[in-house]
């Protein structure tokens, strides 16, 4: 350590680097925390955690009790033990008891990207509420078809306020927190969505994950999806090669490229009816039979290649917006390419994966860690390798979401035994002890 | 890329000649153990020694097959058993199928293995007279060159006839699927309704063994006091309900990860791994 500081002093080491290797190897000794500790308030599993993504300071919780909490990880409420352990206890609760709350699980609490004045939460009882932080009431309502898996807003959003959810319904809708109302539906899904995610490098891009275990890339401002992720799509790398392309055969209807061919395929089918031939000028294979005729954009809704042989539970796009992590019930992570849509068949060594609850992925961005709950303990896999680095076992029960906080390397984990687990790189306890406020006293003699 | 794969593939046949000799005389003396030979370097190398091992079934007349769990076991790095399966499954030298006995179970066959399988299983069906065997050549000629995925969906299956340059079948009806279907090549699963996947014809039996033997070893290793054994003794064990062997099942069960192996200083231990 002292070397690299050394040979930062001396600009031999680049600041990046500097700064990739200290957290690396905070990161490499991350352990259950010894000195910091959050007492969670909930009466019922913990299904979401979200640190806020301004300040990294609170935490944002959301369990099956109906109950929603925040804690403020960086300041600790009281101390323990000498001083030595801080509690961190929650700064408000919400509960059933609210006038305007939730009347069963919560599945999903998010921050509002923008600053920590407003969260959103989506629950199994088909709403999903706007709340204002400091007066804790309900600002905004929107009742949805179906109980409700996931949220999401954009973290990049500068021109909208979309709330997208994802439910049990087939489509996926878009509330407008501007305008009060649902703005958009997009359908395409089959079956229930579990997840859904914006993109990390485009305001308009969604990601949705379903039941019916296929991925889908939406372009909001676009009817339809533009891509479907098929498992059998493979890349052997991290990028497609240069030179060689189209090794495997594609076999997905991509409906969002050939604008220009589209106002004319349509009636070419029609006016074949059952025709099996190939439109002479539509560079679109003909899927068949086709019953009725379908708007262009929704073309891609016959499209039914699956990202996981079961229901897509969790997904992740790295921070750098290259990359997307996708888990399923079928006990697989994926690694996906998002420019080429392609699989990169990195194999991590997942043996089972939580099937009926959706579970909440974390990533870091240079050491390229991906944090994944499995079953009762929370795995820690290198991205581009696959192997397992770390594996925290703390939680009695299964875990359901864990949430990295970047800036102190902290991973906060909960589960269905009601806890959330703090897990910090390890630090001796005799040094580090800053006394706590309590003992603040001068130290001259007098 | 294509150098380096042609220049592998030519390294282990020489290997493949010595070490299978090796291991067919040995596996008649019974001295070659799990122990020693559990990892490999080569994809390639890990699918022909695997392959040579293939226990033999006396009522079921089946080519070797490997299962995709059996490769991780046998090679450390488990992505790179899936990017070179991945090229070699585009390089036509081997099939990947889907098997119905469980989450994620592949098995993996070697094209010719997989072709002589299939011309057992016409030559049967032409014993018992049953007309119109053009399905299968076009099926072996046509569909097997082009689809390389596991699965093929009906669409693309009655609509590839058209491009066939021989005259054969004008167009793929119903009853050719029906025909594909009863020869065991074809199958459908419960995940959608209008995808075919490809099987391997009658490996039904060795299916039911298979999930049958797994049970037994899993639930022979939870009775033991501390739910672990040596290897080596486990070895020897005689399986009642499978006709595969042994080994066959440990490596499967050690790649899919409900086993684990622990190095101890007096060999390999194998135990059941917890979550």
């Amino acid at each position: 350590m002292w070397k690299d500081i050394g040979g930062r002093e001396a600009g031999q080491i680049r600041p990046n680097s500097f700064a990739n290797r200290v957290k690396s190897h905070r990161l490499s000794t991350l352990q259950l925390s010894n000195y910091k500790d959050i007492v969670s308030p909930h009466k019922g599993s913990i299904n979401s955690l979200q640190v806020d993504l301004t300040e990294e300071r609170y935490l944002l919780s959301g369990a099956s009790d109906s109950s929603v909490a925040v804690y403020d990880v960086q300041r600790a409420t009281d101390y323990e033990g000498g001083g030595h352990i801080a509690k961190h206890r929650s700064v408000f609760v919400v509960d059933k008891q609210h006038e305007h709350g939730h009347k069963y699980a919560i599945s999903s609490a998010i921050w509002y990207p923008v600053d920590t004045g407003l969260f959103v939460t989506g629950s199994y009882d088909h709403y999903v509420k706007v709340w204002d932080t400091n007066c804790t009431r309900v600002v905004m309502n929107f009742k949805m078809p179906g109980k409700v898996y996931r949220t999401a807003m954009s973290p990049l959003a500068a021109s909208h306020m979309l709330i997208a959810a994802g439910t049990e319904d087939v489509q996926v809708r878009l509330c407008d927190i501007a305008s009060g109302a649902i703005s958009q539906t997009l359908s395409g899904h089959r079956d229930g969505i579990m997840t859904v995610e914006w993109s990390t490098s485009s305001e308009w891009i969604l990601v949705t994950g379903g039941c019916d275990g296929a991925i889908r890339f939406w372009d909001i401002r676009r009817a339809g999806c533009f891509r479907v992720l098929d498992q059998s799509q493979s890349q052997l790398g991290r990028r497609p090669p240069l030179l060689k392309r189209k090794v495997s055969i594609s076999k997905s209807l991509s409906a969002g490229q050939n604008s220009s061919v589209k106002p004319r395929a349509p009636q070419k089918r029609s006016a074949n009816g059952n025709g099996v031939r190939q439109s002479s000028v539509g560079r679109i294979p003909a899927k068949g039979s086709v019953r009725q005729r379908l708007h262009p954009g929704m073309l891609s809704s016959q499209d039914r290649a699956t990202a996981h042989y079961g229901a897509v539970t969790g997904l992740k796009v790295t921070e750098d917006g290259m990359y997307l992590l996708s888990a399923g019930s079928d006990s697989r992570i994926r690694l996906w390419d998002v420019e080429s849509g392609r699989n990169t068949l990195v194999n991590f060594e997942t043996v089972r994966l939580q099937t009926s609850k959706p579970i909440q992925l974390a990533t870091t961005q240079d050491p390229a860690v991906v944090f994944v709950p499995c079953m009762t303990a929370v795995k820690a896999f290198d991205i581009w390798s696959g192997k397992t680095c770390l594996t925290f076992r703390g939680h009695y029960e299964h875990v359901n979401c864990c949430c990295f906080s970047s800036q102190d390397q902290e991973l906060y984990t909960g589960g269905n035994d009601r806890q959330i687990l703090v897990w910090c790189p390890s630090r001796l306890i005799s040094d580090g002890v800053d006394a706590g406020p309590m003992q603040d006293q001068d130290n001259w003699s007098d | 890329m294509k150098n380096d794969t042609n220049s592998d593939s030519s390294k282990p046949k020489k290997r493949r000649r010595d070490e299978e000799i090796e291991a067919e005389s040995s596996s008649s003396d019974r001295t070659l153990s799990l122990e020693e030979n559990l990892t490999f370097s080569d994809t390639l190398v890990a699918l022909r020694i695997m392959r040579a091992q293939f226990p033999h079934i006396d009522k079921v007349s089946i080519r070797p097959f490997i299962l995709q769990s059996q490769l991780y076991s046998s090679v450390n790095d488990r992505t790179q058993v899936d990017r070179e399966l991945e090229s070699l499954r585009r390089e036509r030298v081997l099939r990947v199928f889907k098997l119905n006995t469980g989450q994620d179970d592949h098995a993996i066959m070697f094209l010719d293995d997989y072709l002589n399988q299939i011309e057992c299983v016409v030559k049967r069906m032409e014993e018992k007279k049953q007309v119109n065997l053009e399905v299968f050549e076009w099926f072996q000629t046509h569909v097997l060159d082009s689809k390389l995925e596991p699965s093929v969906g009906h669409e693309e299956l009655v609509s590839g006839s058209d491009c066939s340059l021989l005259s054969i079948v004008g167009k793929v009806k119903d009853e050719h699927i029906s025909l594909l279907i009863n020869a065991g090549i074809l199958t459908r699963q419960l995940i959608d309704p209008d995808m075919y996947w490809f099987a391997i014809p009658n490996i039904g039996s060795v299916l039911k063994g298979l999930s049958q033997g797994r049970k037994e070893i899993i639930s022979f290793l939870n009775r033991r006091k501390y739910k672990e054994m040596m290897l080596a003794l486990l070895e020897k064990k005689h399986l009642r309900f499978s006709p595969l062997d042994m080994r066959f099942h440990l490596r499967d069960l050690i790649g899919s990860g409900h086993l684990k192996t622990i190095h101890t200083p007096t060999g390999l231990v194998v135990q059941i791994s917890k979550d």
